[in-house]
């Protein structure tokens, strides 16, 4: 991997691939962001995140919910905006080399987008459920569910995004209309975070703490299948990467 | 676009380009089903993988095969079919492993302080290199669905014998006939502690004898077969390689 880099530059040219952007944007911002939300839920879940009518819940935990929203609406809608509005409109003049560089910094996000969703569909899934069967709910904004759903799935909701919408505005291959497999692996995920309103309506009419796997829940596993899609996803890419650097134009391949 | 132009320039390069592709598209296929999966799994049979104490001879026997053949099913329609990748299965429950144990660690253990002896989940992997090794072996889906699934529930409780085995020893504890699983999680009480639900070995089970466990995995078995053809089309439904509007 580092030797792709390499060879790259000492043509003087940018690298195919951008191991800082992986390093830092695929992998180490969303884990180190998500290590300091793990340590503050660890401090201030047991400490100010029991009874949604004390006054320290409103200190540490409602603040969050109220920040985080309207941040994740705006990033969502500045990504989007910028990459349409940055978007390639004549790929004739772009280079096959070019377009290979598109399909790395592309990996890159969904790196990121699989790191997204590793931790929020894993990590802070499966731990709402250890709170949630431990601490009794009072409110539908919990510590683990201010984290869980107003944080971790829109956070790789705008991730989803970005891919997306990279891919629709830099390579022609996934220019010339919309992919249904992408669709599928960012929009299923994404329709998980309107189920949260069936999610969170239910637990206010029916009391059910005592079964992870209620009925009530079966909207995120639908919606989880949708993560599938990364197969048909994949199948594209690679179909597309033949063309680049498969024998018909590689004949050192 | 030039479309007679090689995007790259030796054939030293293709093979790194080629590898490079190679490490990411796994990083990010390994972690976007463990997302998927766990989830699935986590809300179809989870309270099960959960508890030890939810870890019985009828019920956790037929979920959880039944539960988890699915994605390894879809993902092997496709892996084997498009890439020849022949570890699917093995991919999504290593996959779904990993992520049961951190979240287990940092959060049962680490959150809520739940001991991890109560809380550690299942063992799937060598029902997932069956599933992969009949595949690879026969090259036949169809196969793969009868004596794949079929291994991949039979062998779900032996597999993880040696760990549940001494947590089903039974113990007589203030004149009543427990397991010790029973009694550590009347010690960490939780909402869903299964004696309060009475979900787990309720109806005969407990005057049935040891015949449980098997009869259990052979109807798993049989489930997983169907199973597995459905999500055999599931996965190449998500698949597909369609656009939806063509300019």
């Amino acid at each position: 991997m580092a030797a792709t880099s390499a060879s790259v530059s000492a043509a003087g040219e940018a690298p195919l691939l951008n191991q800082r952007n992986l390093w830092c944007f695929g992998i180490a911002y969303y884990c180190v962001y998500y290590l300091i939300v793990r340590w503050y839920e660890g401090v201030y879940g047991w400490s100010a995140g029991l009874d949604a009518f004390a006054p320290e819940f409103n200190t540490y935990w409602m603040p969050i919910l109220k920040i985080e929203v309207p941040l994740e609406f705006a990033t969502a809608s500045f990504i989007a905006s910028y990459l349409w509005k940055t978007r390639t409109r004549d790929f004739s003049t772009v280079s096959n080399r070019e377009i290979l560089r598109r399909h790395f910094h592309h990996f890159v996000w969904l790196v990121a987008y699989a790191n997204a969703v590793y931790w929020g569909a894993s990590y802070f899934t499966e731990q709402d459920g250890t709170w949630h069967q431990t601490i009794v709910r009072d409110t539908d904004f919990t510590p683990s569910h201010i984290i869980e759903f107003y944080m971790t799935y829109p956070i790789y909701i705008c991730t989803g995004i970005g891919c997306f919408m990279y891919s629709y505005t830099r390579l022609p291959y996934f220019a010339k209309g919309v992919s249904l497999p992408y669709l599928l692996v960012v929009v299923g995920p994404f329709m998980i975070f309107p189920n949260v309103g069936l999610n969170e309506w239910g637990h206010t009419f029916w009391w059910m703490e005592e079964l992870f796997v209620a009925p009530l829940h079966y909207g995120f596993v639908f919606f989880g299948w949708f993560a599938l899609g990364i197969l048909g996803l994949f199948a594209q890419i690679f179909d597309d990467l033949t063309g680049l650097i498969g024998k018909d134009v590689c004949p050192d391949v | 676009m030039s479309s007679t132009q090689s995007a790259v320039r030796s054939h030293a390069e293709a093979v790194q380009v080629s590898r490079t592709i190679d490490y990411l598209g796994l990083f990010i296929l390994f972690f976007v089903i463990l997302g998927g999966f766990h989830v699935h799994a986590m809300l179809t049979m989870g309270d099960w993988d959960f508890w030890s104490d939810w870890k019985d001879r009828r019920l956790w026997v037929t979920v959880t095969p039944i539960m988890l053949v699915t994605f390894p099913a879809a993902v092997q329609a496709i892996v084997w079919e498009h890439f020849r990748i022949g570890f699917g299965a093995t991919l999504c429950c290593i996959s779904l492993v990993l992520g049961e144990w951190i979240n287990r660690y940092f959060n049962f253990w680490g959150w809520t302080y739940f001991p991890i002896n109560i809380v550690f989940p299942a063992i799937l992997t060598p029902g997932a290199i069956l599933l992969d090794g009949v595949l690879i072996l026969t090259n036949s889906y169809l196969a793969t669905a009868v004596f794949g699934a079929t291994a991949f529930a039979l062998v779900f409780y032996p597999c993880n014998w040696v760990i549940i085995a001494g947590l089903h020893m039974p113990v007589e504890y203030h004149g009543i006939l427990m397991s010790i699983a029973d009694i550590s999680g009347y010690h960490y009480v939780r909402t869903g502690t299964p004696e309060y639900i009475r979900m787990i070995e309720k109806g005969t089970l407990r005057t049935f004898g040891k015949d449980v466990a098997p009869v259990s995995a052979f109807f798993s078995a049989f489930v997983c077969i169907m199973i597995y053809f459905i999500w055999h089309f599931i996965g190449r439904w998500y698949g597909t390689t369609k656009f939806l509007q063509q300019t």
